[in-house]
C-alpha cells in the first residue's frame, strides 16, 4: 500500500518539531543563520534543511490571519525528479516514498548534473554548494523508519498538534474530504490530490492554497494535473523511431545525391593557413 | 613559436592576453573542484543551472550546430559547392563540444562520476539522450577530425580505417545532433508551468533543432568572414550566399510553426502583455528571426558581404538570446531568487571561449581546415585588404 | 491546572488570557484542536500581540498589557447584568451568599483598612470578615442583602461597563463584546468554558489579583469542577509545578504547608494552632508531624516537637528573588548557589542585578552551560580583573540524563527514565546535593555553631558500590511510609500527627505506591486506559492529590448529585451510590463502613480545601492587597488609572538602591508599553536552547516586534538594528516590523507595544541583548513575582 501524510494546516502551530526531529533523525547539521522577520529561519528548504515550516500573513483590512505550513518534498506519484535523474539516483520505491542514493549499489552515482532540481515542480531537491564532493539532497519520508523499522516518519512522530497525520494515501485522501466535507471552513481542494499527477502527501487548508506558498496556477492557468514524467515520455518516445528513420532516410539520400556527384579528393583541396601571411 | 618540426604556433599580444584568461580560468577551476561550486558561482537550489549550462552548454553546442547541418548540406545532399567550408565547420562545431563538455565537467557537482551514465540507465531521462548523443557525437567528430589529422601526421593505415567508417559516421554525425539539439529543448518540457508560456512548449524540441539547424549557415559565414579577416584570405562570399537560402526557408518556417504554437496553445496573446518576459520575446523574434528573413530575403542586402554577415549575425545572436530567454528570462518568475553570474563564473566562461579561439587557430594553421586559395576564384574588394593577424 | 491538559478536549470554549500555548505549551493546543475539530469548540485569545496562539482563535481580543483585570471584569459585569451567570453553582458552591461585615468599603481605588507606615503600605483586613452568628458565618441564599459578596461583587463590577472597560484596555468595543457574548455563553449547564492562562496574568504587580479575577469569572460561569472547564494556569519548565510543589518558594514548605515565622511560631504548638478549623486543612498537623519525621526520622520524637526547632524560620522580611539580589546589591548577600537559574538573563532589572552579583565572596553554578550568571564577570563592558568573586562551575546532568519524576502542569507526576549518559563529568543534582550534604558534615566534623541539625537530618540514600544515591528511596520518603515497618503508604489519609508516619509531601502520597494491576510505583504508570472516554486516563502516571484529575470534582454534579452535563459525568449520585469516573474530591464512603454517603453532605463542602468549604468570590483572608480585585495601572504606565485615585497597587513590592529606577506615568521619554514574551525555539533564559545549534539555527537572534505604523512612523525598516531603552537601560537588536502588534486607542489616546522576548543573552553560539536589562525590579506584594510583561521604552534606529 502506498503510504502518505495528511497535512492539515489549520492545525499546524509552528512549533517546527517536525524540522528539529527530521535534523536528528537524518543527522544534519544546523548552521544558524541570520534574523527572518517571518520567524520561519531558514526560511527555505535546502541541503541540511529538508523540512521547513513557512509562515504567511495574510492581511484582510484589519483581519489577520497567520498561517503555518509545513513544506517537504511532497512525494509525486510520478516524481520528476525520478524521471529526469539519467543515473537512477532517484527511485520512487512502492511504499511511497521518492528516495535519492535509493540502494547501496548505487548510492554513488549521481553526478550532480541537478537536472533533478530543474525538473521537480515544487522546487525541492537542493544542492551541497559547499561541499566538493556534494549530493542532491531532499526529504526521504524517512523511508529507513518506515522500512525497516515500521515507523511513521520523525516529523509526524513528534507533531503535537495532529497536524501531520501518517497512512495510506488513498485513506487519508478520503479523510481529508471528510473533513472538507463536514467544515466549511476548509477550502475545497486537496493539495496533492491531483497536482502533477498526485502527490503522496496531501495538503488541505482554510486558506486559498495560493496564499500559502502553493502554486495552483501558472500564468493564468491551473496547474497540470498530468506527471511531468508523461510529458517528457510523450516526446521522449520517439527518440528510436527518429534515431532508425532519421538514419534511413539520410543514408538513402546519400547513396542517391552520392551517384550524381563528382569525385574530389578532399585532401586536395584543404590547407594550413600560414599565420606570418 | 615553432613547436618541434611540424607544428607552429605564433604568439601575438592578442593571444597572450587568451592565454593569460585561459590560465586564469584553470585556476578557478582548480578552486572550484576543491571548494565546491558554491565557492565560486552564485548558483542556489532556486537556480541550479545559470552561465556555464546556460551560455556554454546550450549555446556552445547549438552554435556549433554548423557541424551538423553543413554536414548534412555536404556530404548527404552532396552539394559541392559547400565543401570549401565543411572542415572549418566541422572543427568549430568540435570545439565548440568540447567547450560543452569541458564546461559540463566543470559544473557537474560529482564530476569523476561522469562516467557513469554509460553504465547506468536512466533512459527515461532527457538527460540521458543528451548524455549519450553528445558523448557519441563528440566521438564521432573526433573520429571525422582523425580522417584530417592523418592526413597531417601520416599514418596511412588509420586513413585507411577511417575512411571505411566515414559514412556510418557521417551518418551518425547527422543523426545524433539532430537528436541531442532537440533534446536540449526537451530538457525543458519539466519546466511546464514554470517556463513562461511563451518559451514552453510541448514541441520545444523541434525550436531547439531546428533553430541549431539554420544557425549552422549563419554560424559558418561569421567565422568564416572571421577566420578571413583574421588570416587576410578573402571570405568564401559564393557559399556564404547561397548558404542564406537555406536559412531563410528555415527560418520562415520556423516562425510560422511558433505562431502556430502559440495560437494553438492559445498564449498567442502573451508576447503583447507588455511583461519583461514578453518584451524579451518579442525583442527575440522581430529582432533575430524576423528582420535576419528580411534581409536574407533582399538580394541587394543578401549579395552584400555586410548584409550576409549582419543578418548571420543576427541569427547567431538570436539564438543565444533564445536559448538564455529559455534558460533565464522564461524561468526567473517561478524560480525566485535572483541570479547573476559571479566574477568567477564569468572568468571560467572568458577562459573557456578565449581557449576556443586558440584551439581554432592552433589547429587550423597546422592543419588542411581552410580550402586551398586558389579554390576561391571570386574576388571581392576585402581579400586585398591586409589580414589582421589575430 | 484544576484539570489537565488530557481534560482540554472536553471543553466547549477556551479563554486564553495571558498565555501563548502554541509557542510556551504547543502540547495543549493538540487537546484544543481536537475540541475544535471534534466538538467545534471556540477559542478566544486576549493576548497584547496577535500570536500563534491567536491565529488559531475564533475571536483574537488585543489589550494593552496589564489591563486584565478590567478585561475580566467587563465579562463579570456584563454576565451579571444579563444574567448569564450560572445562578445555581453561584448561590452553592460560593461564598455568594455570605455576609461581609458592614465595615468593609472600598473607595477611591482603596480597600478599607489601608494604612501607611513609613511610606509602606499594609491592609488591616480585619473589615473584610463574615458576619457571624456566633461560630456560624450569615448568608443570604436569595443573594440579595446589599452586605452579601455577590452584591459587592455586583456594585464592585458594575463600575466596568464595555466602554470604560475598552478604553482601559484598548480593545475595540465590538470586539470585546463578542467576547462577553461568546464567553458567557458557558454560563449554563452543560457549557464548559476553559479559563487559560500563564504569564501575562501573572507577571503584574496585581498578578495575584489577577489570578483571582480569572478564578472569579469561572466560578460566576460554573465552569470550576467540571470536565471541560477550571481555571488552567499553563504552568512553566516541565516541573515547575513539582518545584512549586516541594517549596521551591521561601515561604512554604513542601505540600504547600505554610513556612513557620520565627517570632509568631516558635513552637510547634505555636504551629499547629494556626490549624484551619475547618476544611481539609483541618489534617495539617499531620502532615507537618510527618514532614518531619521523614526529615529528622529517629531523632524526632514527640518529647521533642519533632525536631521543629531545627526546621528553619522566617524572619518575617521578604526573601523572595528581588530581595535577594537588592541584598545583593547592597553587600548583604556574600556567597551565592546559582543552581539551575539563570538570573543574568531571567531576573528583572538583570542589568543592575549582574553588577549587584559582583559584590559576591563567591558564586557556585550548577549547570549544564557556563550561563551568563556564572559568566557575570565577563559580561560585555565588565572588566574581569576589577571583580574579586569567585566563582565555581558544576556541571550538572540534564533531564534526559538522570532518573526521577517530574511534575506537569496536570499535576501528573510522572516517573522519567535515564536516557543517556551524562557527558564527562556532569553529575545529577541528587548525586551533587548528596556530595554537598557529606562535605558539609565532613567539614562540622571538627566543630561549629549549631550542628545538630546537620549531623541528625536523615541522609541515608547510599547504594553499596552504586556512585548516584538512592533515588527511589528518596522518592518513597516522599511518597510517605509508616515508621514501624517502613511500608509505602497509598494515601495521605493514613498520615498520623504521633510520628508514626513519616512523610516528605503530604500531596504525593500514592505515587510510589504500587499499582496491584501494573505492579509499577503508580508514577512509572504507562497505561492509556479512559473508560469514562473523558481523557481522564487514571493509569498513567499519578495525579496529585490522590490520582484525582480533576480537583473540586463534586461541583461537577448539582446539589443533588445529578451532573449539570450527563455526558461529562465526573461523578454522579444515582440515589442510592456515587458513579464515580475520577477519584471524588469529596467525602463520598465512610472509611470505616464503606457506605455511601449521600450527596448533601458533600453540597454544602464541594471545595474542601476552604474553610468555607465553599470557593471565594470574596476573600477575607489570603491575599494582602485586596479581598477583590481592583484595575490599577502597571507601575509603569502610560496613562492615569481611570478607575480611581490610586495610580498603583499600594502594596507592590518595591526595592532599593538601582533596583529602584522607575519611569514617570505618561513618560515622554519612554513613550511604548513594553512587554515580554517566549518564543518556542527558546527555553526561558535560553542557555540550553541557543547552545543546541538546531533551535539557534531556527531562531537565531534577539528582535523587538513593532507595529507596521509605528515602524513607518520612526522610518524603522524590518532586520534594521535598534536601540530598545527604560528607565533601566538600553539594548541592541533587530527590529522585527509584523502585524502581530498594533496600536491600542486608550482613552483616545494612541499606544503602541513592542514586543521583546527575553531568552538571549551573551553567552552560547547565537548569543543577543537581554531582554530583562530593561524591565523594573517591582512585584506583586503576595508572590513577588515580577513586573515584567508591562513596562515602558523606547525605540529607535540603532
Ligand atoms: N518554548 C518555551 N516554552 C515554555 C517556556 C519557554 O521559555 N519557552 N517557558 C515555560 C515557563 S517557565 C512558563 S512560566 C510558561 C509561560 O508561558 P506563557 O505565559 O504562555 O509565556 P509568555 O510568552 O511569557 O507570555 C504569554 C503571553 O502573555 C502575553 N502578555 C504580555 N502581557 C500581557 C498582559 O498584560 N495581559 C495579557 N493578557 N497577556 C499579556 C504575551 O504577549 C504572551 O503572548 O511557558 C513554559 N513553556
Ligand atoms: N522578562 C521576563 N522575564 C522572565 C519571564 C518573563 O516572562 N519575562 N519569565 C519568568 C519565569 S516564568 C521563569 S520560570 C524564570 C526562569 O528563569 P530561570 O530559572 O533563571 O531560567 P532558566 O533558563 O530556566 O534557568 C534554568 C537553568 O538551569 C539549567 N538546567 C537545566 N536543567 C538542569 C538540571 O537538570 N540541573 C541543573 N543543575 N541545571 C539545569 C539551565 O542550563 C539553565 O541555566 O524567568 C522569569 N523571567
Ligand atoms: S516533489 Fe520534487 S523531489 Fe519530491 S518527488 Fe516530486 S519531483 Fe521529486
Ligand atoms: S544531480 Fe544526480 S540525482 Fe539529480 S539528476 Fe543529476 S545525477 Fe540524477
Ligand atoms: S519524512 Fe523524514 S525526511 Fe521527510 S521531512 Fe519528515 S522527518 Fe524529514
Ligand atoms: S510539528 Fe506539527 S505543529 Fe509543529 S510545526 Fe511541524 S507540522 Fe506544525
Ligand atoms: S514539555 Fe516538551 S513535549 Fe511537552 S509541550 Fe513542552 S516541548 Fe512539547
Ligand atoms: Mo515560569
Amino acid at each position: 500500500m502506498s503510504k502518505g501524510v495528511l497535512v492539515d494546516v489549520t492545525r499546524c502551530i509552528a512549533c517546527r518539531s517536525c524540522m528539529v526531529s527530521c535534523k536528528s533523525w537524518n543527522d544534519l547539521p544546523s548552521i544558524p543563520g541570520g534574523f527572518q522577520n517571518n520567524w520561519d529561519a531558514p526560511g527555505k528548504m535546502d541541503a541540511n534543511n529538508w523540512t521547513v515550516v513557512n509562515n504567511y500573513m495574510i492581511e484582510d483590512g484589519d483581519d489577520i490571519k497567520w498561517r503555518f505550513v509545513k513544506k517537504q518534498c511532497m512525494h509525486c506519484l510520478e516524481p520528476a525528479c525520478e524521471s529526469a535523474c539519467f543515473t537512477h539516483s532517484f527511485v520512487k520505491t512502492k511504499e511511497g516514498a521518492v528516495i535519492y542514493k535509493p540502494t547501496t549499489l548505487n548510492q554513488d552515482y549521481c553526478v550532480g548534473c541537478r537536472y533533478c532540481m530543474i525538473a521537480c515542480p515544487f522546487g525541492v531537491p537542493s544542492f551541497q554548494w559547499d561541499k566538493a564532493f556534494p549530493y542532491v539532497l531532499k526529504c526521504r519520508f524517512c523511508y529507513d523508519r518506515m522500512k525497516e523499522e515500521g515507523l511513521e516518519p520523525a516529523c509526524v512522530t513528534s507533531c503535537p498538534t495532529q497536524t501531520l497525520k501518517f497512512g495510506d494515501r488513498e485513506e487519508l485522501l478520503a479523510e481529508a474530504w471528510d473533513r472538507i466535507n463536514k467544515n466549511p471552513n476548509y477550502v475545497k481542494r486537496v493539495y496533492g490530490e491531483k497536482e502533477y499527477g498526485g502527490t503522496s502527501w496531501l495538503y488541505i487548508s482554510d486558506v486559498p492554497f495560493d496564499k500559502i506558498g502553493f502554486r495552483t496556477e501558472a500564468y493564468g492557468k491551473p496547474v497540470t494535473e498530468r506527471s511531468i514524467p508523461s510529458l517528457t515520455w510523450d516526446v521522449l518516445k520517439w527518440t528510436p523511431a527518429i534515431f532508425f528513420g532519421w538514419g534511413a532516410l539520410l543514408t538513402a539520400m546519400r547513396a542517391y545525391t552520392k551517384r550524381r556527384a563528382e569525385v574530389h579528393d578532399e585532401s586536395e583541396m584543404y590547407a594550413p593557413v600560414d599565420p606570418k601571411e | 613559436m615553432q613547436i618541434g618540426r611540424n607544428w607552429s604556433f605564433r604568439i601575438t599580444a592578442f593571444r597572450m592576453l587568451l592565454f593569460a584568461f585561459v590560465a586564469i580560468a584553470v585556476a578557478a577551476a582548480l578552486y572550484r573542484f576543491v571548494y565546491g561550486l558554491g565557492a565560486v558561482t552564485n548558483l542556489s537550489d532556486e537556480w541550479p543551472w545559470g552561465l556555464w549550462i546556460g551560455f556554454d552548454l546550450l549555446c556552445g553546442i547549438a552554435l556549433a550546430g554548423g557541424g551538423f547541418s553543413t554536414a548534412l548540406i555536404v556530404h548527404v545532399l552532396h552539394k559541392d559547392k559547400y565543401l570549401p567550408i565543411a572542415r572549418a565547420a566541422l572543427l568549430t562545431s568540435l570545439i565548440g563540444y568540447i567547450i560543452a563538455l569541458v564546461s559540463l565537467f566543470l559544473d557537474i557537482g560529482r564530476w569523476y562520476n561522469f562516467w557513469r551514465p554509460f553504465f547506468y540507465w536512466g533512459f527515461h531521462s532527457v538527460l540521458f539522450e543528451v548524455f549519450w548523443c553528445i558523448s557519441l557525437y563528440t566521438t564521432v567528430q573526433v573520429l571525422e577530425f582523425g580522417d584530417i589529422f592523418f592526413e597531417k601526421v601520416n599514418f596511412p593505415a588509420m586513413k585507411k580505417i577511417l575512411g571505411a567508417l566515414m559514412t556510418p559516421m557521417l551518418i551518425l554525425g547527422i543523426v545524433l545532433p539532430s537528436l541531442h539539439q532537440s533534446s536540449l529543448g526537451s530538457l525543458y518540457i519539466v519546466a511546464i508551468d514554470r517556463l513562461y508560456p511563451l518559451w514552453w512548449s510541448m514541441i520545444i524540441p523541434f525550436f531547439f533543432v531546428w533553430s541549431a539547424f539554420f544557425l549552422g549557415p549563419a554560424m559558418v559565414t561569421v567565422e568564416g568572414t572571421l577566420a578571413a579577416r583574421a588570416y587576410g584570405r578573402e571570405p568564401e562570399m559564393h557559399v556564404f550566399e547561397s548558404l542564406t537560402k537555406v536559412t531563410l526557408w528555415m527560418m520562415v518556417i520556423y516562425l510560422i510553426v511558433k505562431i502556430i504554437d502559440l495560437v494553438y496553445r492559445g498564449v498567442f496573446s502573451m508576447a503583447f502583455n507588455g511583461s519583461y518576459e514578453s518584451n524579451m520575446f518579442l525583442i527575440e523574434m522581430i529582432g533575430f528571426v524576423v528582420i535576419p528573413i528580411i534581409m536574407y530575403a533582399i538580394p541587394s542586402i543578401r549579395t552584400k558581404l555586410w548584409g550576409v554577415l549582419t543578418a548571420s549575425i543576427l541569427v547567431v545572436v538570436g539564438v543565444i538570446f533564445n536559448r538564455m530567454n529559455v534558460v533565464f528570462t522564461g524561468m526567473a518568475k517561478a524560480a525566485g531568487g535572483s541570479y547573476f553570474p559571479s566574477f568567477w563564473e564569468w572568468m571560467i566562461t572568458i577562459g573557456m571561449w578565449s581557449a576556443l579561439v586558440l584551439l581554432y587557430c592552433f589547429v587550423v594553421e597546422n592543419f588542411p581546415i581552410l580550402s586551398k586559395e586558389d579554390h576561391v576564384s571570386h574576388g571581392h574588394d576585402f581579400a586585398s585588404k591586409p589580414g589582421i593577424h589575430a | 491546572m484544576t484539570n489537565s491538559f488530557t481534560d482540554y478536549k472536553n471543553s466547549d470554549v477556551f479563554f486564553c488570557i495571558g498565555a501563548n500555548p502554541a509557542e510556551n505549551h504547543p502540547q495543549a493546543m493538540r487537546f484544543i484542536g481536537i475540541a475544535k475539530a471534534t466538538r467545534g469548540a471556540k477559542l478566544i485569545v486576549t493576548d497584547p500581540r496577535f500570536t500563534k496562539t491567536a491565529a488559531h482563535a475564533d475571536i483574537y481580543a488585543p489589550l494593552r498589557p496589564g489591563t486584565d483585570i478590567a478585561f475580566l471584569y467587563g465579562i463579570m459585569n456584563y454576565a451579571i447584568q444579563n444574567n448569564l451567570y450560572h445562578h445555581e453553582y453561584v448561590v452553592n458552591y460560593t461564598n455568594a451568599s455570605y455576609l461581609v461585615s458592614p465595615e468593609y468599603s472600598f473607595k477611591d481605588g482603596e480597600f478599607s483598612g489601608l494604612t501607611e507606615k513609613d511610606s509602606v503600605f499594609s491592609y488591616d483586613m480585619k473589615s473584610w470578615v463574615y458576619q457571624k452568628n456566633g461560630d456560624a458565618v450569615k448568608k443570604d441564599p436569595t443573594l440579595q442583602d446589599p452586605n452579601c459578596v455577590f452584591q459587592i461583587l455586583k456594585q464592585h463590577v458594575s463600575r466596568y461597563d464595555i466602554k470604560t472597560v475598552c478604553n482601559i484596555t484598548g480593545t475595540p468595543e465590538d470586539l470585546y463584546k463578542k467576547v462577553c457574548d461568546l464567553y458567557c455563553s458557558t454560563g449554563k449547564p452543560g457549557k464548559a468554558g476553559n479559563l487559560l492562562y500563564a504569564m501575562g496574568i501573572t507577571q503584574h504587580t496585581y498578578g495575584g489579583q489577577n489570578v483571582r479575577a480569572t478564578a472569579m469569572l469561572q466560578l460566576l460561569l460554573g465552569n470550576i469542577g467540571i470536565a471541560g472547564g477550571g481555571v488552567n494556569a499553563q504552568r512553566g519548565e516541565s516541573n515547575v509545578q513539582g518545584s512549586t510543589d516541594m517549596a521551591m518558594l521561601y515561604h512554604l514548605l513542601p505540600g504547600y504547608l505554610p513556612m513557620p515565622n520565627a517570632a509568631p511560631h516558635s513552637t510547634l504548638k505555636d504551629y499547629q494552632a494556626t490549624t484551619p478549623k475547618s476544611g481539609y486543612w483541618t489534617n495539617r498537623p499531620k502532615f507537618m508531624v510527618s514532614m518531619l519525621k521523614a526529615w529528622y526520622g529517629d531523632k524526632a520524637t514527640q518529647e521533642n516537637d519533632f525536631c521543629y526547632d531545627w526546621v528553619p524560620k522566617l524572619d518575617g522580611k521578604d526573601h523572595s528573588h528581588m530581595a535577594i539580589f537588592q541584598d545583593m546589591d547592597a553587600g548583604k548577600v556574600k556567597g551565592f548557589f546559582a543552581w539551575g537559574q539563570n538570573p543574568a538573563v531571567g531576573g528583572p532589572s538583570a542589568i543592575v542585578a549582574k553588577k549587584a552579583m559582583e559584590n559576591l565572596d563567591w558564586m557556585v553554578a550548577i549547570d549544564l552551560f557556563e550561563t551568563e550568571t556564572a559568566a557575570f564577570w565577563k559580561r560585555p563592558g565588565a572588566n574581569p580583573a576589577d571583580i574579586k568573586t569567585e566563582v565555581f562551575m558544576l556541571p550538572a546532568a540534564f533531564s534526559y540524563e538522570k532518573e526521577g519524576s517530574v511534575a506537569n502542569s496536570s499535576r501528573w507526576i510522572q516517573w522519567r527514565w535515564k536516557a543517556v549518559e551524562p557527558p564527562v563529568e556532569a553529575k545529577s543534582d541528587l548525586w551533587i546535593c548528596d556530595r554537598l550534604m557529606k562535605a558539609v558534615r565532613n567539614e562540622y566534623k571538627s566543630g561549629g555553631v549549631f550542628t545538630e541539625p546537620i549531623f541528625s537530618m536523615t541522609w541515608d540514600y547510599d547504594i553499596p558500590h552504586h556512585d548516584e544515591p538512592d533515588i527511589i528511596k528518596v522518592a518513597n520518603e516522599m511518597n510517605g511510609f509508616t515508621v514501624a515497618d517502613g511500608k509505602v503508604l497509598s494515601s495521605f489519609g493514613a498520615l498520623k500527627d504521633d510520628g508514626s508516619t513519616a512523610c516528605g509531601i503530604w500531596i504525593y502520597t500514592g505515587y510510589m505506591f504500587e499499582d496491584p494491576v501494573l505492579k509499577v510505583p503508580a508514577c512509572q504508570r504507562r497505561s492509556r486506559e479512559d473508560k469514562s472516554n473523558l481523557g481522564l486516563f487514571p493509569k498513567w502516571s499519578f495525579s496529585w492529590p490522590l490520582n484525582r484529575r480533576i480537583v473540586y470534582n463534586r461541583c461537577s454534579a448539582d446539589p443533588s448529585g445529578k451532573p449539570w452535563d450527563p455526558k461529562r459525568t465526573l461523578v454522579e449520585w444515582d440515589g442510592t451510590k456515587w458513579i464515580t469516573n475520577d477519584v471524588p474530591d469529596f467525602g463520598f464512603k465512610d472509611a470505616a463502613t464503606g457506605t455511601f454517603i449521600p450527596p448533601e453532605k458533600s453540597a454544602a463542602s464541594p471545595y474542601i480545601m476552604t474553610v468555607e468549604g465553599v470557593s471565594r468570590l470574596f476573600a477575607p483572608v489570603g491575599m494582602s492587597d485586596g479581598p477583590i480585585p481592583e484595575h490599577y495601572e502597571p507601575v509603569e504606565s502610560p496613562v492615569k488609572n481611570i478607575m480611581g485615585k490610586r495610580q498603583n497597587n499600594p502594596l507592590y513590592a518595591r526595592y532599593k538602591g538601582d533596583f529602584a529606577k522607575i519611569a514617570d506615568v505618561g513618560s515622554t521619554d519612554f513613550p511604548y508599553v513594553a512587554t515580554t514574551h517566549r518564543l518556542v525555539e527558546h527555553y526561558q533564559s535560553g542557555i540550553v536552547t541557543r547552545n543546541c545549534p538546531t533551535l539557534a539555527m531556527l531562531m537565531p537572534e534577539m528582535f523587538a516586534t513593532i507595529s507596521p505604523g509605528l515602524a513607518q512612523k520612526l522610518g524603522i525598516n524590518a532586520g534594521d538594528l535598534v536601540a530598545v531603552s527604560s528607565a533601566r537601560g538600553e539594548i541592541k537588536c533587530k527590529a522585527n516590523v509584523l502585524p502581530i502588534i498594533k496600536p491600542l486607542n486608550i482613552n483616545g489616546k494612541e499606544i503602541e507595544i513592542v514586543g521583546l522576548p527575553w531568552c538571549w543573552g551573551y553567552q552560547s553560539l547565537v548569543p543577543g541583548a537581554t531582554a530583562n536589562d530593561l524591565t523594573p525590579c517591582v512585584g506583586d506584594p503576595n508572590t513577588k513575582i515580577p513586573e515584567s510583561k508591562a513596562f515602558l521604552c523606547n525605540i529607535k534606529k540603532a
